[in-house]
């Protein structure tokens, strides 16, 4: 065999398991889906063909764009939250002390709990009756800055935002310690040579060398919050009237709360298009942005 | 082996160590305070599972007026903890082993070789990560019927695989660009195939990467509600989320159980993470080249 | 890390090998292989295999009750092996929607009447129990009238309710109310008297948990709405016939409903606690009052402590000045029935009808009744058995008229918009508005 040959029966062999079974249970399902989405189907009984209604109907829907917009506040959340707060930890933690190694167990902590305990956890926190932060207010004279946080809808969606934060940066600080471990020692010194120190060496050295890191974690970021699910569904179920209403649970309702399963799909073939999109569009404002830098 | 220099300590100069440790006080002072505000949660939950449900609405954030033990073995036996353990255990395990592999080896070949179509496979798998899982829960339940997989651990185990592959290769294969292009190369004249690079050089240099992959991949399969609702019918395959909800019934929960069960499964969570924290801090400080 | 190349590759082909066998083995061969292995133990042939899917998990009377019957049932039944699956009632409903999409409905399932039973029979899934109902008169003929409307589709029964659920019952603690110069209120005025006083006084009037939505729609405003516009026109609404929710009947209802949360009727954040931390906080004495179902009593006994137990009532809503309904009601569905796959025949069929008989028939109704759950069924209640409450509430049931729950007719897009429109309102939107949605959710419900 010569070697093109080889390298091309291993790129073939190596690729193809994880491709059989991606484009079996993932592309197959997701094709089938937004095929659903051309009809008017409540699940079982007859599938009525109504062309585009369905995807028509999501561009006008008020309730969809809503949605949508929350998703882009848990975006923020997560590219301005969590990114910056992992990284500075990260930064700060990357030694192997066995105190460090403490807090960071215990900042990665909330992510091995399920989001039904996440979520059980912060509706006591911001219980209107006996929650500790209401509480915490009182007791510090603040009685007038108490609010309905996950009752009013003009409030809950900010009221989301800790949460979600503070129980997803754990795999983020992972990934920058893991990035920051593999700067090769001889930078560290050639910054100590220079005299390169605090916040200079920070911005000059370290940041770009986990620039790839950080990008990956941008994305990473931006994809996880527009499949938000779990937290937000046990926690408001999107409510109060729709006010914390997210595309996946918006999705979810439609396909089985009220079972139309072709409306349902229409919306969940959406989320991939406009999640495509937004990669594509932060992508392409990243790159170009280090190419300026 | 090769030590690294402390990123804050290290260079002392001018005048300013005093100011320089009371900033490293505060630091450390406030990181301490963020720990124990992310563990107090955790504390809360094994505390709060130790109490009747009177207790829970009356006082969530004290101490128990009693200590209720038998909230665990009452919590054990209800739900039928030991099966579901065992199916989660399983599923969870077979599930991450080829995810990993598969992944890896996906990953190695993305990263490390050119190819046509090689940008087209990357951005498949990129949109895989986009897909929220419940859309896809019908269409699932279709095929694994037509398949006769319905009812067996394959149901649970490919899609988690499929779901989890995409995040696998993007985290593994990130890491892998970053290595330099010589270590194949010496690799290559010593006469080693791109099996033998795979697996003698580029697992083990991944580790902190797969060790990444491998804590997110468990905690996924392990907390999954959704696939198991769907796809297991037999209460014999049962896994652990599954046996949870049980307590969750339409017009109330029994919240004492709950939580006692929910400590149960979150203990094997934490001991797992506290092992792999280990692999990913150890994981190969300094590769082949660089050591 | 020494993994042999051999070892990998051989992995790796496993892995297509299996996907594609999988793929390819699409018969049903391989299951009834299994299928045989399993059953083969015992008694080789002859033996009935029915699946059964039911909703009682819980750890309370009624699911106990139910969990007997079945193991009593299959006791009694030696020529018939269940295969029982057991899910907890949230994810209940999309667990049947999905495997009805797949046609892999179980041969018995626990429904809910309403809207889903009208899908299941209109897609031709289920089969109608009216043979096996006339062939027991007594059973039949036991059921209170109009037991079976919601089962009822193109004159065909597919269930017989199990059970029956007044969604609107008026839980009040007398000691508080006496306390405080008050008696339960029936009347509107009554009502906003004693919400002023009891907020004067520091006291939650009326605690409500209204983060799932439906509470509020299916406990007050189903009562609450039928007092104002009358039955009838409800019955027209449902169908668009001749009556839409923009009509002023049932805005004014709906700013009733909005009045109770603008004098303080409920304590501040209902839309951020669910209905256990409801009933908690009526539980501990923090709340004179709470509107909630039947089912409420249950969770009473199992959390309240004896005093304020003993101090319970309950009675139904106030009336409300120059309404068009009948006063005297309350607003209360049917509960879950028995269904059968349309799928299921011959002796299959026999040992199916025996299983529904023995989950919602004479016996079942009366052992249902005896854990503290109301039915729809002719069954004297023997009150020494059961808590004093419930009795009470027995009672006051058999008493009233019966009037229908707004989620059991809408449809399901309706349901969606009238509980997301009362969280809305709650808040303060215009009524008018909230009837808009209503009105276009039910047209556009019934087209599709």
């Amino acid at each position: 065999m010569t070697t093109a040959a080889r390298t091309r029966a291993f790129i073939i062999a190596g690729l193809l398991p994880a491709l059989i079974l991606y484009l079996l249970f993932v592309v197959v399902p997701v094709f089938w889906s937004s095929y659903y989405g051309f009809f008017s189907w409540k699940g079982i009984g007859e599938m009525k063909f109504i062309g585009l209604d369905n995807y028509t109907e999501v561009l006008k829907d008020e309730i969809f764009w809503k949605s949508f917009v929350n998703n882009l506040y848990i975006v923020a959340y997560s590219v301005f939250g969590q990114v910056p707060i992992a990284l500075l930890l990260a930064i700060v933690l990357a030694r192997n002390s066995w105190y460090q190694r403490f807090l960071r167990a215990s900042i990665f902590m909330p992510m091995v709990l399920s989001s039904v305990v996440i979520g059980l956890i912060w509706g006591y926190i911001y219980h209107p009756q006996i929650g500790i932060l209401n509480f915490l207010l009182d007791s510090l004279g603040l009685s007038s800055w108490k609010l309905g946080w996950l009752s009013d809808p003009k409030v809950a969606m900010y009221s989301i935002g800790p949460p979600i934060i503070w129980a997803n940066i754990g795999p983020y600080l992972i990934l920058f310690i893991a990035a920051l471990q593999n700067i090769p020692g001889e930078m560290d010194d050639a910054a100590q040579i220079d005299g390169a120190t605090g916040l200079r060496k920070l911005f000059q050295i370290t940041l770009p060398m986990i620039w790839g890191t950080i990008k990956v974690a941008i994305i990473l970021c931006i994809s996880g919050s527009l499949k938000a699910f779990d937290l937000i569904f046990i926690m408001t179920r999107g409510g109060p009237a729709n006010s914390t209403e997210l595309l996946a649970t918006y999705m979810y309702n439609n396909t089985f709360n009220i079972f139309r399963y072709g409306y349902g799909s229409a919306v969940s073939t959406s989320i991939v298009i406009i999640s495509l999109l937004l990669i594509a569009g932060s992508q392409f404002l990243m790159n170009r942005n280090k190419n300026v830098a | 082996m090769h030590t690294k220099p402390i990123p804050m300590s290290s260079s002392a100069r001018g005048g300013s160590i005093v100011i320089r440790k009371m900033g490293r006080g505060a630091t450390w002072c406030m990181l301490t305070f963020y720990a124990l505000l992310t563990l107090y949660p955790l504390i809360w939950l094994f505390v709060s599972a130790f109490k009747d449900n009177q207790d829970f609405f009356s006082r969530p954030f004290g101490l128990p007026s009693s200590w209720h033990f038998d909230n665990f073995s009452r919590a054990w036996k209800v739900a039928g903890m030991d099966i579901a353990l065992l199916n989660s255990a399983i599923v969870t395990s077979v599930s991450l082993v080829l995810t990993v592999l598969i992944g890896s080896l996906a990953a190695f070949i993305l990263s490390r070789f050119h190819f046509r179509l090689k940008g087209a496979v990357m951005g498949l798998f990129l949109i895989g990560m986009l897909i929220p899982v419940h859309s896809t829960l019908v269409p699932l339940f279709i095929m694994m019927k037509e398949m006769s997989l319905l009812d067996t651990y394959a149901a649970l185990v490919l899609p988690y695989i499929a779901f989890e592959l995409p995040i696998a290769i993007f985290i593994i294969s990130a890491y892998m660009t970053t290595f330099p292009k010589e270590l194949e190369e010496a690799a290559t004249i010593d006469g080693a195939g791109y099996w033998s690079i795979f697996c003698r050089i580029m697992l083990p240099l991944s580790m902190p990467a797969i060790s990444t992959v491998a804590v997110l991949g468990f905690l996924r399969f392990w907390n999954d509600f959704a696939f198991p609702l769907v796809l297991i019918n037999k209460p014999s395959l049962k896994t652990l989320p599954l046996s949870l909800s049980i307590f969750a019934d339409g017009y109330g929960t029994d919240y004492s159980l709950t939580l006692a069960a929910l400590t149960i499964s979150v203990i094997p969570t934490i001991i797992i993470y506290l092992i792999f924290q280990e692999q990913i801090m150890k994981g190969m400080l300094a590769g082949s080249v660089k050591g | 890390m020494i993994m042999s190349r051999k070892w990998i590759q051989a992995l790796v082909f496993l892995m297509i090998l299996t996907t594609v066998l999988a793929g390819c083995g699409g018969g049903s061969t391989p299951k009834e292989n299994t299928d045989n292995a399993s059953s083969g133990k015992e008694q080789p042939a002859e033996k009935v295999k029915l699946s059964l899917w039911h909703n009682f998990t819980g750890e309370d009377l009624r699911a106990k009750a139910m969990r007997g019957i079945i193991e009593q049932f299959q006791n009694d039944h030696e020529n018939i092996q269940l295969e029982i699956q057991a899910i907890p009632p949230d994810g209940y409903r999309q667990r049947l929607k999905t495997v009805a999409a797949a046609n892999e409905l179980p041969d018995v399932f626990i429904m809910h009447p309403g809207t889903i039973a009208k899908e299941f029979s209109s897609a031709g899934v289920i089969q109608p129990l009216d043979d096996l109902l006339n062939k027991h008169a007594d059973w039949k003929d036991g059921y209170l009238p109009n037991s079976f409307d919601d089962f009822t589709f193109d004159g065909k029964i597919y269930s017989a309710p199990m059970s029956l659920s007044p969604t609107s019952i008026l839980y009040y603690n007398k000691k508080i109310l006496a306390d405080n110069g008050l008696s339960v209120p029936t009347t509107w005025e009554e009502l906003l008297h004693a919400v002023e006083v009891l907020n004067s006084k520091n006291i939650i009037p009326i605690a409500l948990g209204n983060k799932a939505p439906w509470l509020a729609q299916s406990s007050i405003l189903s009562s609450l709405a039928d007092r104002v516009t009358g039955t009838e026109w409800f019955n027209k609404a449902v169908l668009q016939d001749g009556a839409k929710f923009t009509d002023p009947e049932f805005v004014e209802a709906l700013s009733y409903m909005q009045e109770l949360a603008m004098v303080g009727a409920f304590q501040e954040g209902f839309n951020a606690i669910d209905t256990t931390q409801m009933e908690q906080l009526y539980a501990q004495g923090k709340a004179a009052m709470m509107i909630e179902g039947g089912w409420a009593v249950t969770n009473l006994v199992a959390s309240a402590s004896e005093d304020i137990l003993a101090n319970t009532g309950v009675a139904i809503l106030p009336s409300i000045p120059n309404g068009k309904g009948d006063p005297n009601t309350v607003s209360g569905a049917i509960g879950v029935g028995p269904a059968m796959s349309s799928k299921v025949e011959g002796a299959k069929k026999e040992a199916a009808e025996q299983l529904v008989l023995a989950l919602a028939g004479p016996e079942a109704q009366k052992i249902t009744l005896e854990a503290n759950q109301l039915i729809s069924f002719k069954a004297e209640l023997d009150k020494s058995k059961v808590n004093p409450l419930f009795a009470d509430l027995y009672e006051l049931v058999n008493k009233v008229g019966r009037t229908p729950v707004y989620d059991a007719r809408l449809t399901s897009q309706a349901t969606e918009a009238v509980n997301n429109g009362l969280q809305e309102l709650l808040l303060g939107a215009k009524p008018e508005d909230v009837a808009k949605k209503i009105q276009d959710a039910q047209e556009q419900g019934l087209k599709e």
